[in-house]
C-alpha cells in the first residue's frame, strides 16, 4: 500500500513536469518568517513582496507605483496623506480588500510587538474614511510617507482574527508565522521552515501577470560552493549570490548567465568620534588621534579605492563618496568625487596633525557580513601602513560583531548601509545625527559622530515639501559629513546573480528578487 | 550487579549536565542573537525588551538552570530563527539524518568488508595496493573537499546525481522517506559515500588485518588439507571469525555518523540535524543549539552505557 502511494506520488510529480514552468531558486538566508510585520530583514521583506503588496509598490526602476492604492494625495497643509484604495482586489483566500485592512495591518505593524513598526513613527492617526479611501495623518508634513511604505504589506483583518494571529509574534511564533494570505501574484502553497518554500501563481491576482511561472520553490543553500554546483548542474535556476570569485566561471559556461549590477549598500570605515583615548594595541590608552579632522582625511586619502575593486571586487563595484548610492533619492551631486587617492597628502596631513611618526590602532571588521569583507578590511590595513599607522585587524562573525560596536570596543570600524527608503534622509537619520534613543535618532552611529547643523536639518530636511529646497538642505549636511570625514565611504556592494541561460529577470538594487518579472523561456 | 547500573546510570546523567553546562558556558561567546531577530532600524528599547523576554539578560548558568527543568518536562524552549518548538523542529529533521547514517554505514559495512577480504586474500596485488593507497588518500582529504570533488564530478560535469537536497520524499506519519521515490534515492548516494567513506576504509583495514590474522590460523590449514573450496574457506570460516570486531566498531561508528554528519549535511544542504545544527550557530539559536547538543550527548552516553553494561553481562569478573 505504502509503495503504491508513492508510485502514485511520482507519477503525478513526473506528469507534472512534463507541461509546467517551473522555476527554483536558491539563496543563502531562509526568510525566517513568513509574517509580514515580524521582522524588518532584506531577506524576509524580499521574499514576502511575492506573496504580500503594500500601498505602493516599487517598480523596475525602483520607482513607487501604485499597488492597493490607485492613487494618494497629500491632505492640505501637510496633515498626512489620503489613498485611494483599488477597487476589486482580493486576498488569497477569496475575501475582499478595503479600507478596514489597511487599518488592521497599520495596528498590527505599529504594535509594540512589530519589527517595522518604526515605518510608523511619524503617523499620528489613520482614519477610514470610506471602504476605498483611506488617511494616513502625520505628526509633521512628510513628504516621504508613500516612498517610505513600500514594504509595508496588508494583511486580510478577518483572516488574521480567525486564525489569531492579529498582533506578530517573533518570540513563540503563532499561524502568521507558517501561513501567508496576501493579495500578491503569487499564493503560499508549502512552506517548510529551513528547508522549501513553495509558491504558486495567485489566478484572482488584480494586475496582469508577465511572468510564466506555474510553480516556483526556493531552498536556502547556505555552502557557496554547493549553490554554485545546483546551477551549474541545472538542480536550480537561480542563485543569489554568486560568490564573486566564481562569477566568470559561472559566466562563461554554457547554459548559465551572472547578471551584475550594483546595490544599494554603501561599504565605509566608521571611527570613534566620542572616544577620547584609543582602545587597542600598545598605543591604547592615548588621546584619539582619530578626533583631529585631519587624521580622518588622511585616512581617506590613504585609502584606494580603486585597487579594492579591481582585486577584490573584480571590478564589479563601484566608489562612492557618499552615505548613498548614485541611484538614490537625494544623492548630492554637488560632491560627488570621492577625495583622491594620495599617499604623499595623507602623509603630510598626518604630519600636520603631530602624528608624523604614526600610530597603532584597532580595526574591528565583521568576516561574513559583506562581501569579502574581511578581505577588504585587511587591504585597508595594508594601504595605512604605507602611510606609517598600523591597523591591528579583529575580524569576527557578525554575531559577535554588532556586540562589539555597541559595546564601544573600537577604534576604527568596518559598516555598510543600505538605506531602507532609498531616500538619502535614511543614513543621515542612522548614521550621521547624534544618538538619541527618545527620539530614535542615530542608532547606527556606533561612533557617536556629532554636529549640531545636521542636528538641526534633519527634521526640516524629513518635512521639507519643496523639493529644491530638500535637496539643498541635504547638500548642506552632505558637505558637512564629508569635509568633516564622518565616515570613510568607499564603494557600493556589487550584485552578482547567476541564472540559467532560458531565464528572464529582473535584478533591483535593493537586492530583492520578485518572481513577477520572471520569464523561462 | 544492581549497583554497578545504578551507578552507572547515575554517572551518565552527571556526564550529560555537565555537557550541558559547559555547553551553555560557550553559547556566551557565540555571539548575541538579538541583531539577527531585529531589523536594521531597531532601537535600543527594542533590544532591552527582546533581551527581557528571551532571558538572555541573565546569567548562563541561570539561563542552564531553566533549561534543565523545562527539559526534564520535556520543553526544549523555541527556536529564535523559526518561532516553532525545537523539539518539533528536530523531529522533523531527524528522519534525514537517520535515513544518511544508515546508507552510509550500510555503504561502509559492505564495501568495507569486501574491499577488507579482498585485499586480504591478494595481499600483493597490484589491485589491492591501488585500493590500500586510495584509501588512505580518502580518509586525508577532508570531509567538504570529497563532497565537493563528487558534486563536480557527478553533478556538474557529468550531471548524474543532483547537486543537493533529499529529492522527492514520502510522508509516512511523520516520518519522511527517500527511500520510496528514485529522486529520494538518488540524492541519498554521493552524501552517503562523503560521510562513509571514512567508516569504509576503517571497517576495510580492520577486516584486512583480523583477516590475515585468522588466515595463519590452524583450523585455516586443516580446512584446505579437507579439499575445501577457496570459496568456503574464506566466506564460511574465516570471514565469520572475523566480524565480532567489525560489528562492535561498526555500532560504536553509527553514533559518531549521526553526530558527524554536519559537515556532509553542509556541504549537499542535506535537511537533516546536522545542517540545522549550523544554521543554529549563525543564527546563535541557543535553544536548537541546546537541545542538539543535549541530544548527541544522550545518544553517545546512551551507547556507552550500554556497551559497559554489554560487557558486565559478557565477562563474569566485573560482576561483584
Amino acid at each position: 500500500m505504502l509503495r503504491l502511494t508513492a508510485c502514485t506520488a511520482a507519477l503525478l510529480i513526473l506528469s507534472g513536469a512534463a507541461f509546467a514552468e517551473k522555476f527554483s531558486w536558491a539563496g543563502t538566508t531562509d526568510p525566517q518568517t513568513m509574517d509580514p510585520h515580524a521582522v524588518n530583514s532584506a531577506p524576509v521583506l524580499g521574499f514576502l513582496n511575492n506573496v504580500y503588496e503594500g500601498l505602493v509598490r516599487r517598480g523596475k526602476d525602483m520607482a513607487v507605483e501604485p499597488a492597493l492604492a490607485a492613487s494618494w494625495e497629500a491632505i492640505d497643509g501637510g496633515a498626512g496623506w489620503r489613498f485611494t484604495l483599488r477597487e476589486g482586489v482580493k486576498f488569497h483566500d477569496g475575501s475582499d480588500f478595503t479600507a478596514e485592512d489597511v487599518l488592521f495591518s497599520y495596528e498590527r505593524g505599529s504594535s509594540e510587538e512589530a519589527d517595522v513598526r518604526s515605518w510608523f513613527a511619524p503617523v499620528s492617526e489613520v482614519k477610514v474614511v470610506d471602504d476605498y479611501t483611506i488617511d494616513f495623518l502625520t505628526s509633521a508634513p512628510n513628504p516621504l510617507f508613500p516612498d517610505s511604505i513600500a514594504n509595508f504589506m496588508i494583511m486580510d483583518s478577518g483572516w488574521a482574527e480567525a486564525n489569531n494571529t492579529t498582533r506578530p509574534d517573533k518570540e513563540a511564533g503563532n499561524y502568521a508565522t507558517l501561513n501567508a494570505n496576501g493579495t500578491g501574484a503569487f499564493m503560499l502553497a508549502n512552506r517548510q521552515p529551513g528547508l522549501t518554500t513553495t509558491l504558486t501563481p495567485f489566478g484572482g491576482w488584480w494586475d496582469t501577470a508577465e511572468h510564466n511561472i506555474t510553480e516556483a520553490t526556493f531552498t536556502p543553500i547556505e555552502n557557496p560552493a554547493t549553490s554554485v554546483a545546483a546551477l551549474l548542474s541545472g538542480d536550480v535556476d537561480m542563485i543569489n549570490p554568486v560568490p564573486i570569485q566564481d562569477a566568470d566561471r559561472v559566466d562563461q559556461r554554457d547554459g548559465t548567465k551572472v547578471i551584475r549590477g550594483i546595490e544599494a549598500r554603501v561599504i565605509m570605515l566608521g571611527f570613534g568620534h566620542d572616544h577620547d583615548t584609543l582602545k587597542y594595541t600598545s598605543d591604547a590608552g592615548d588621546p584619539n588621534p582619530f578626533l583631529d579632522v585631519r587624521v580622518r582625511e588622511a585616512v581617506a586619502k590613504a585609502v584606494n579605492v580603486d585597487a579594492i575593486l579591481q582585486t577584490i571586487m573584480r571590478g564589479s563595484a563601484e566608489s562612492v563618496s557618499q552615505l548613498v548610492s548614485p541611484a538614490m533619492r537625494g544623492y548630492s551631486t554637488a560632491k560627488a568625487d570621492r577625495p583622491a587617492y594620495d599617499v604623499e597628502g595623507a602623509k603630510a596631513l598626518l604630519a600636520e596633525a603631530g602624528y608624523a611618526d604614526g600610530f597603532s590602532f584597532g580595526l574591528k571588521c565583521p568576516n561574513d557580513r559583506y562581501l569579502n569583507d574581511e578581505a577588504v578590511c585587511q587591504a585597508v590595513t595594508s594601504m595605512l601602513a604605507q602611510i606609517g599607522i598600523t591597523a591591528e585587524l579583529d575580524a569576527m562573525p557578525v554575531q559577535n560583531y554588532w556586540p562589539e560596536l555597541r559595546e564601544d570596543n573600537f577604534d576604527m570600524y568596518l559598516l555598510g548601509w543600505s538605506p531602507g527608503t532609498f531616500d538619502h534622509e535614511h543614513p543621515i537619520r542612522f548614521l550621521v545625527s547624534t544618538p538619541n534613543e527618545e527620539k530614535k535618532l542615530g542608532s547606527w552611529n556606533f561612533g557617536g559622530f556629532s554636529n549640531a547643523r545636521v542636528d538641526e536639518l534633519l527634521p526640516a530636511i524629513q518635512s521639507e515639501i519643496d523639493e529644491t529646497k530638500r535637496q539643498a538642505m541635504i547638500d548642506e549636511v552632505t558637505e558637512i559629513y564629508q569635509s568633516e570625514h564622518a565616515y570613510v565611504t568607499m564603494y557600493v556592494q556589487p550584485l552578482v546573480w547567476g541564472t540559467r541561460d532560458n531565464i528572464e529577470l529582473t535584478q533591483r538594487p535593493d537586492n530583492f528578487f520578485l518572481l513577477r518579472w520572471v520569464t523561462v523561456n | 550487579m544492581v549497583t554497578y547500573i545504578f551507578r552507572r546510570i547515575l554517572q551518565s546523567i552527571l556526564v550529560l549536565l555537565v555537557v550541558g553546562l559547559v555547553a551553555f558556558a560557550m553559547f556566551t561567546f557565540i555571539g548575541d542573537p538579538i541583531d539577527n531577530m531585529l531589523g536594521q532600524e531597531r532601537t535600543q528599547e527594542d533590544i532591552d525588551r527582546l533581551r527581557g523576554v528571551l532571558g538572555l539578560d541573565q546569567p548562563f548558568v541561570v539561563q542552564y538552570v531553566k533549561f534543565v527543568i523545562s527539559a526534564m518536562q520535556g520543553n526544549f524552549g523555541v527556536s529564535y530563527e523559526q518561532g516553532r518548538p525545537v523539539a518539533q523542529i528536530l523531529a522533523e529533521r531527524a528522519p534525514a539524518t537517520l535515513e544518511l547514517a544508515a546508507v552510509s554505514a550500510l555503504f561502509a559495512l559492505s564495501l568495507g568488508v569486501v574491499l577488507g577480504v579482498y585485499t586480504a586474500i591478494h595481499r600483493k596485488g597490484f589491485v589491492a595496493n591501488l585500493v590500500l593507497t586510495l584509501s588512505l588518500i580518502g580518509v586525508s582529504l577532508p570531509t567538504f573537499l570529497i563532497g565537493i570533488l563528487l558534486i563536480y564530478l557527478f553533478s556538474v560535469q557529468l550531471d548524474w546525481l543532483p547537486s543537493f537536497g533529499r529529492g522527492e520524499t514520502v510522508d509516512l506519519g511523520g516520518w519522511t522517506t527517500g527511500f520510496l521515490t528514485s529522486s529520494g534515492m538518488r540524492a541519498l548516494i554521493l552524501p552517503s559515500i562523503t560521510l562513509g567513506l571514512y567508516q569504509m576504509t576503517l571497517i576495510m583495514r580492520l577486516v584486512r588485518s583480523e583477516m590475515m590474522e585468522v588466515m595463519r590460523q590452524d583450523y585455516i590449514r586443516f580446512a584446505r588439507a579437507r579439499g575445501l573450496s577457496e570459496r568456503a574457506i574464506t566466506f564460511r570460516h574465516a570471514l565469520k571469525n572475523t566480524m565480532v570486531p567489525v560489528i562492535t566498531v561498526t555500532g560504536l561508528q553509527l553514533g559518531s555518523l549521526i553526530a558527524f554528519a554536519i559537515i556532509t549535511e553542509t556541504v549537499f544542504q542535506w535537511p537533516g540535524m546536522g545542517l540545522l545544527f549550523i544554521n543554529a550557530i549563525k543564527f546563535v539559536d541557543i535553544p536548537v543549539m541546546a537541545a542538539y547538543l543535549m541530544l548527541i550527548s544522550v545518544m553517545f552516553v546512551g551507547i556507552n552505557l550500554i556497551v559497559d553494561l554489554l560487557y558486565v553481562s559478557i565477562d563474569p569478573r566485573l560482576r561483584t
